[in-house]
């Protein structure tokens, strides 16, 4: 017969590995996980390595037999006209995608802010008008946005984009930035303008650095959905010297063909931005989501 | 490398003459300068090479070659996936225009095949269309009909309608006026693998005769060898899927309407005519019954079968001749032993006719491309420079420029191109187009209706996906696009 020491013993053991348990069971959810996201981007990478025959092939090689950089030296070679094409499309993408995110946080921040400090008529009716625009397809707006670029003189123009992504980018951006405003107290605020500040400087000197992260993460969010965009730039840009990534890619899209290792190479070199952007700013995207998350 | 003997198979039987009457029956000015009664690879061979010409001082007559002026112009381009040699007459061809015409000032732009109609139909909602525009030969009497095209006829630019094939004219004619000039014109043929035919026991040289035998040889191949046996391509909104269905819908007998007759009326919908059903069943069969097609089918274009073609996954599909260039492409760039094995899949690659359907009949889509000139209202800046664009109208149907334009996947617009020194290269080296050639008095082209590029890319795709995916069955499916096609046409 176990004493009481022992059966309590027992107990706490049969815890322990029911918690190890649901930890390993944990760890190997994530290491799915990671593989299930990742192994697209493997993919994309051993293709982008191989010739246009052997990514063809079936089964598939797992690692090509002649592996060749070809596809990357064309994409990079500005001699080579789809090098020259391909890096003026990414500049393009870089160049559209950095001014639209600059000015959805320029006039998102202040925004924002206003709807999450003051009190004014109609504001949450206008407060929700403002994500009206997403709430449909962007199909729906094609052409009418189409007609008013050209009205405005802005056909073949990346202002035509800039102007376009701002429109579903920065309902997005005040939405998330309110939410950010919105945790961080007001006392703090109030402290600042007791100890002499103007509303201004309270702003800029408090809550600014407080939404920092929030303000980051807004930013990558706009610049994706500026880097990825397609629809608007295909339609609104018919030179060569304009168009930008997502649809310069498209021409590795043949009648009745595809060139497969340097579709993927493209789309590898496409991700490189976004994929620093998050190293680099990952810390403050990480801050931003839990401090979202948690209401003071 | 065995090839099938197909001087006969032109001659065959009597559909190639009630075609060729038919084709011929809208010629305007008299005799046609290629005979199209003669038309077979022989004499194709026999008047290639045979006649020089000089483009360059052919346009000057239409616009002078110190014209000043400014172009702007769309066109369905080539790209990376394209043959190096396709892409680099394309090259040549914008470099040769600027050298000709140094003053005028063009602005190009090469669109992708499935997305120009849109683009292009977004343009002129929005009044910033280009001057010019070269659309795939289902687009040019949808935009005709609705007024956005100036009329345009081969005479314009120097040429003579007799110079084009009476089928490619008929495209472009709206209520009995031309509103465009075909560049190129091509019908496809059957490619088939001979290893793959060998190892599931079929004769390796010799294609299914009729339709029913590639749905029997295509379950064949899967039971035999646990691979895809035909490749079938029913992606919606994509014009490869007409492209490869409906060969198979006329050669059953069936039809949208009557367009595969001799003098089509385009009256009648025949979409749930029992001979249509028939061609629906054949591609459930493969499908759903005997699984014997890529699962992919239902979102596959031909992009997608051909890389399965190659990868020794497949073994038949309807294709371009350019895909037999696109296997000597990849060849030359692989390298070690990858450089063996494409030339193994070369070595097997065999084109035939398209199969027949139970009755004997032989149809193929007549495809192409036409060049068109817009209305300056629905152009941006509200101009258009006519002489400008006629200047590349004439350069690019020339005999010199429709036939090196289309090299390696398709056949010149103008009949004179046949004529070149370039055709005769082309047959010396270009595997197969005798086959692709032969197959052209077969040509179907699509009903010349503005609603044709909904039909085609919409509702026939619709039709088959309805059927494949079991959400009706073949008599609803068919029964269904019948109705849609008839609701289009304003109750007919």
């Amino acid at each position: 017969m176990s004493t009481i020491a022992e059966t309590a013993f027992r107990g706490r053991t049969r815890r322990h590995m029911r918690v190890d348990g649901w930890r390993w069971a944990g760890r190997l959810f994530l290491v799915f996980m990671l593989l299930y996201t990742a192994v697209p981007m493997i993919w994309m990478l051993i293709t982008s390595i191989k010739s246009g025959f052997a990514a063809t092939q079936f089964p598939p090689q797992w690692w090509p037999d002649e592996p060749t950089l070809a596809s990357y030296q064309k994409l990079l070679d500005p001699q080579n006209s789809v090098g020259q094409d391909f890096l003026r499309f990414f500049w393009n993408s870089l160049f559209v995608s950095t001014v639209t995110t600059i000015l959805s946080v320029i006039v998102a921040v202040p925004a924002a802010y206003a709807f999450s400090r003051f009190s004014f008529p109609g504001r949450n009716f206008l407060f929700f008008a403002v994500l009206l625009r997403n709430m449909f397809p962007a199909v729906i707006f094609l052409v009418p946005l189409f007609i008013l670029m050209r009205v405005l003189g802005l056909m073949n123009t990346h202002g035509s984009l800039i102007l376009t992504y701002l429109t579903f980018g920065l309902p997005l951006a005040i939405w998330l930035l309110k939410g950010f405003y919105d945790n961080i107290p007001v006392q703090l605020e109030q402290a600042a303008r007791i100890d002499g500040a103007t509303r201004f400087q309270a702003f800029i000197l408090i809550v600014m650095p407080l939404s920092t992260p929030g303000i980051i993460a807004t930013a990558i969010y706009s610049f994706i959905g500026a880097w990825n965009e397609y629809i608007y730039a295909y339609t609104f840009l018919s030179k060569n010297d304009q168009l930008t990534l997502p649809v310069g890619i498209q021409r590795f899209f043949s009648e009745n063909t595809t060139d497969f290792p340097g579709l993927m190479a493209a789309s590898f070199m496409m991700s490189v931005p976004v994929v620093v952007l998050f190293l680099v700013l990952q810390r403050y995207f990480v801050r931003a989501l839990t401090e979202g998350a948690v209401k003071h | 490398m065995t090839r099938i003997t197909l001087g006969s198979a032109v001659l065959r039987g009597t559909v190639v003459t009630v075609l060729m009457a038919s084709l011929m029956s809208t010629s305007a000015l008299g005799a046609p300068p290629v005979d199209l009664s003669k038309w077979s690879p022989e004499y194709v061979r026999s008047i290639a090479g045979t006649q020089n010409f000089d483009t360059a001082a052919d346009c000057a007559k239409v616009t002078p070659l110190d014209y000043k002026g400014r172009l702007t112009f769309w066109y369905q381009g080539v790209f990376e996936g394209d043959p190096d040699l396709l892409r680099q007459y394309y090259k040549d061809f914008f470099d040769t225009f600027r050298k000709t015409y140094p003053n005028i000032q063009l602005e190009e732009q090469a669109l992708t095949y499935n997305d120009l109609l849109d683009k292009f139909r977004t343009a002129l909602l929005g009044n910033a269309a280009p001057m010019a525009v070269r659309l795939q030969i289902l687009g040019g009497t949808e935009f005709a009909s609705k007024g956005y095209l100036e009329p345009l006829k081969p005479e314009d630019v120097g040429y003579s309608t007799d110079d084009f094939w009476p089928g490619a004219m008929k495209a472009v004619t709206w209520e009995g006026v031309p509103y465009g000039i075909p560049t190129n014109n091509e019908t496809m043929a059957f490619i088939w693998n001979a290893d793959i035919f060998k190892r599931a026991g079929l004769d390796p040289d010799k294609p299914p005769a009729t339709w029913d035998d590639v749905v029997k040889y295509s379950k064949q191949i899967h039971d035999k060898l646990g691979i895809a046996g035909y490749g079938l391509v029913a992606r919606k909104n994509a014009g490869n899927t007409p492209y490869r269905f409906m060969p198979q819908l006329w050669a059953y007998g069936g039809g949208v309407f009557d367009e595969a007759t001799a003098n089509p009326t385009y009256e009648e919908v025949e979409l749930d005519s029992p001979q249509s059903k028939a061609a629906l069943q054949a591609s459930y069969d493969m499908y759903v019954r005997d699984k014997s097609v890529p699962v992919s089918a239902l979102t596959n274009q031909q992009a997608d079968n051909q890389p399965l073609f190659v990868a020794g996954q497949l073994g038949m599909m309807i294709s371009h001749p350019s895909d037999y260039d696109v296997m000597l492409d990849l060849q030359k760039k692989a390298t070690g032993t990858d450089k063996d094995k494409a030339q193994t899949v070369i070595d097997n690659m065999r084109y035939g006719l398209i199969p027949t359907g139970p009755d004997g009949k032989r149809a193929v889509v007549f495809g192409g491309s036409n060049i068109h000139i817009l209305k300056p209202e629905y152009v941006e800046g509200g101009k258009v420079d006519e002489p400008a664009a006629k200047a590349i109208i004439c350069m690019w149907t020339s005999p010199e420029w429709s036939l090196k334009m289309a090299y390696a996947g398709s056949n010149p617009g103008n009949l004179n191109g046949f004529k070149t020194k370039w055709m005769k290269e082309r047959l010396d080296n270009i595997e197969f187009l005798d086959v692709t050639t032969s197959m052209l008095p077969y040509g179907i082209p699509f009903p010349a209706l503005p609603q044709a590029p909904e039909i085609m890319n919409i509702i026939v795709p619709d039709m088959l996906q309805n059927a494949l995916t079991g959400a009706m069955t073949v008599d609803q499916a068919a029964d269904d696009a019948a109705k849609r096609v008839k609701e289009l046409m304003g109750g007919l």
